[in-house]
C-alpha cells in the first residue's frame, strides 16, 4: 500500500504509519465498517461523519479494541488485534464517559504509566499538566465533569508518549476554553510527527484541528483530503429549504421564474425549495414575496445538519 | 517527539499496577458495605449456640454451612464481577486491556487483588462466626477454609466475566443450580464445587460429627488442594477467553 500517496488519491498518505485495507466489520444484521481502505501518517487526520457513520467502529479496529471481520488494519505493519506491543506505540482516548470512578486523575494516569512500563516518575505530572489537570491530580475522577473526564483520558493517553494517538471526541463536554487548549495541544502533537486521528461530528471543529480529513457516512468513505475539498464538495451540493407562507404555489411559481431555485414541492409543512443557489435564495425570497404581496412565516434551511450534508455527497 | 517512550518491560511491576489498580477500584465508596460479611457470619455463628451439640460440630453444621452457602459466595459473587465483569460492561476495562500487559498478567493482578479483598473481609467474618459460635479452635480452620473457597470462587467468576455478556446471572446460575441444586444432589459436581470443597475443607479440619462428612468428595487439606485446582483451571479459562474479548464500549 505504500505507493498509493503517489497516486495522490486523498485516501492515503505516503509516509503511513495506520493502514486499512478492504476493512468491514458487523455486528449481528448492522454492518459498522464496509470495505473501507485508507491510511493514516504523521500530522493530525480528522474522522468526520454522523453519529452511527463508523468513526468509532473503525477507532476501536486500529487500536484492536475489536477485530474486523474481513479486510486488514495495521500499525507500523502490525495486527493491534493480537500483536499485545502495538500498545507500546499507540494509544486511544475512547468516547465513553466510563472512568474508573474510584480512582483519582493522578492515580489512573499512574496506572496506565505502570502498565506500560513507564520509568520516568515525572511523566503522569507533566501528562496532566499538559491538559491542565494538575488543580483536580488529587481529585476522584467520581466527581468529575465530563470534559475533565475527557482531559483525565487524553492525560492517561499521553502519559506513554505514544507515536499513534487515537482520539473519539475527544472535545466532547469541554468548555470553549479547554477546547481551544485541547485543540492547541492535539496541532501541536501532530506537527511533532505524530498520527494523531481525531473523529468529529462537528465540522467546524474538525476544521481547527485537522489538516486532512475523511468523511465517513454508512462505514463508507464519502469523500476525503484537505478541509477545502471537503467544503466545497458539500457546498456544491443542492440545499433544500423549507417556506412556510400564504399562497405557497404562486410563491414557488414566482421563484422558478427568477431562477434561483431548480425545483419546488409542495409539502403538508410548506414549501420545499431544491436550490444550489442558497445566498441568491435568501436574499430573493423576501422581496419576491413582499413584491406577491404574501406574508412570509418562516424560512428554515432543512438540510443544514451535518448528517444530511453528509448525504448529499453520497447520493 | 522521541521515537521510543522511556519504557521497560517488567511483570512484576505490571502484576502489582494491576493488583493496587484492582484492590482501589473494587472497594465500594460506600465502605460500610465492607461489614456485611462480617455481621451476616457473626449471626450465623451465634445461631449455632441454639444446637445442643458440641460447639464445633454446631458451628461446622449451622455457621460453616451458612458462610459457606451464604456469605462466602455472595461476598465473592461482588467482588469477581467488580474484578472483571463490571468494566467490561462499563467500557473502563479499555484502560487495562489497550497496554503491552500479557493477558495472564492481567487476569493473575485481577485475581490476586480480588483475594486480598476477600481475604481482609472474609478472615474476620469466618473467624468472628467461630467465636461467636464458641468454638475457637475452629477460628483456624473456618479462617482456611475461607480463603481458599474465595479463591476458586474469584477464579471462576473471572472466566465468567471475561466470557459472558451477564456475568452476574451466569455467576448465580453457577451458584444456585449448578452448585446449590446439582451439587446436593451430585458427589461429581460437589467435588469441583468451591462452596462444597470450602465446607469440606472446615469438616476435615475440625473433625465434627461424622454425619457432617460427605461421601466422595475431599476434605480437609485434600480439599483445600482441589480448590488450588479448581482456581488454577478458571485462572486458565479466563485468560484464554481475554485474547478473544472485544472490550464494550458504555454507547454498546
Amino acid at each position: 500500500m505504500s505507493d498509493r500517496g503517489d497516486h495522490a488519491d486523498p485516501a492515503f498518505v505516503a509516509d503511513a504509519t495506520v493502514e486499512v485495507e478492504n476493512a468491514s466489520v458487523w455486528f449481528g444484521q448492522k454492518v459498522a465498517l464496509s470495505e473501507l481502505t485508507c491510511s493514516f501518517g504523521p500530522g493530525v487526520t480528522g474522522l468526520l461523519g454522523p453519529n452511527g457513520a463508523g468513526k468509532s467502529t473503525l477507532m476501536r479496529a486500529v487500536v484492536g479494541l475489536i477485530g474486523v471481520n474481513a479486510g486488514h488494519v495495521t500499525v507500523e505493519g502490525r495486527d493491534p488485534r493480537t500483536d499485545r506491543d502495538v500498545h507500546r506505540r499507540i494509544a486511544l482516548v475512547p468516547e465513553d464517559e466510563a472512568v474508573p470512578a474510584q480512582l483519582t486523575a493522578r492515580q489512573l494516569v499512574q496506572y496506565v504509566a505502570d502498565l506500560h512500563g513507564v520509568r520516568d516518575a515525572g511523566a503522569a505530572e507533566r501528562a496532566l499538566d499538559q491538559v491542565d489537570m494538575m488543580p483536580a491530580a488529587d481529585r476522584k475522577l467520581r466527581g468529575f465533569s465530563k470534559g475533565m473526564r475527557q482531559r483525565a483520558k487524553v492525560a492517561a493517553a499521553l502519559v506513554t508518549d505514544p507515536p499513534v494517538l487515537v482520539l473519539d471526541e475527544p472535545l466532547n463536554g469541554a468548555d470553549p476554553v479547554q477546547r481551544a487548549s485541547l485543540i492547541d495541544l492535539f496541532r501541536g502533537l501532530g506537527a511533532e510527527g505524530r498520527t494523531v486521528i481525531v473523529s468529529s461530528h462537528v465540522l467546524s471543529e474538525v476544521e481547527r484541528l485537522a489538516d486532512r480529513v475523511l468523511v465517513l457516512i454508512h462505514g463508507r468513505l464519502a469523500a476525503a483530503g484537505n478541509q477545502r475539498a471537503i467544503r466545497d464538495a458539500m457546498d456544491d451540493r443542492p440545499r433544500h429549504v423549507l417556506i412556510r407562507s400564504e399562497e405557497p404555489r404562486r410563491l414557488g411559481a414566482a421563484l422558478l421564474r427568477m431562477g434561483t431555485v431548480a425545483g419546488v414541492s409542495l409539502t403538508d409543512a410548506g414549501l420545499v425549495v431544491t436550490t444550489d443557489r442558497a445566498g441568491d435564495l435568501a436574499v430573493a425570497v423576501a422581496p419576491a414575496a413582499r413584491k406577491l404581496g404574501i406574508r412570509l412565516r418562516e424560512v428554515r434551511p432543512l438540510d443544514d445538519s451535518l448528517e444530511s450534508l453528509f448525504q448529499e455527497l453520497v447520493r | 517527539m522521541s521515537e521510543a517512550p522511556a519504557t521497560g518491560r517488567s511483570t512484576t511491576s505490571a502484576l502489582s499496577a494491576v493488583v493496587r489498580y484492582t484492590v482501589r477500584a473494587c472497594i465500594p465508596a460506600q465502605r460500610i458495605l465492607l461489614l456485611l460479611p462480617v455481621v451476616g457470619a457473626v449471626l450465623f455463628g451465634l445461631l449455632s449456640r441454639l444446637s445442643d451439640e458440641d460447639v464445633t460440630t454446631a458451628f461446622v453444621r449451622v455457621g460453616g454451612t451458612a458462610m459457606h452457602t451464604l456469605v462466602l459466595p455472595i461476598t465473592c459473587l461482588v467482588i469477581g464481577d467488580a474484578l472483571l465483569g463490571a468494566e467490561i460492561r462499563s467500557g473502563v476495562f479499555a484502560f487495562t486491556w489497550l497496554s503491552p500487559v500479557r493477558y495472564s498478567t492481567i487476569v493473575a493482578g485481577r485475581w490476586l487483588g480480588g483475594c486480598l479483598i476477600a481475604t481482609v473481609l472474609l478472615v474476620p467474618a469466618a473467624v468472628g462466626s467461630a467465636l461467636a459460635a464458641g468454638a475457637p479452635s475452629a477460628a483456624g480452620a473456618a479462617a482456611v477454609a475461607a480463603v481458599a473457597g474465595a479463591g476458586a470462587y474469584l477464579a471462576l467468576f473471572l472466566a465468567i466475566g471475561a466470557s459472558f455478556k451477564r456475568p452476574v446471572v451466569w455467576s448465580l446460575v453457577l451458584v444456585v443450580l449448578v452448585e446449590r441444586l446439582l451439587g446436593a444432589a451430585l458427589a461429581g459436581i460437589a467435588q469441583l464445587s468451591p462452596g462444597w470443597l470450602a465446607q469440606a475443607t472446615l469438616v476435615g479440619l475440625t473433625h465434627p460429627a461424622a454425619d457432617l462428612h460427605r461421601e466422595g468428595i475431599p476434605d480437609g487439606w485434600a480439599a483445600v488442594g482441589r480448590l488450588v485446582v479448581v482456581s488454577l483451571v478458571g485462572l486458565a479459562i479466563a485468560t484464554r477467553r481475554l485474547r478473544s474479548l472485544k472490550p464494550a464500549s458504555s454507547a454498546d
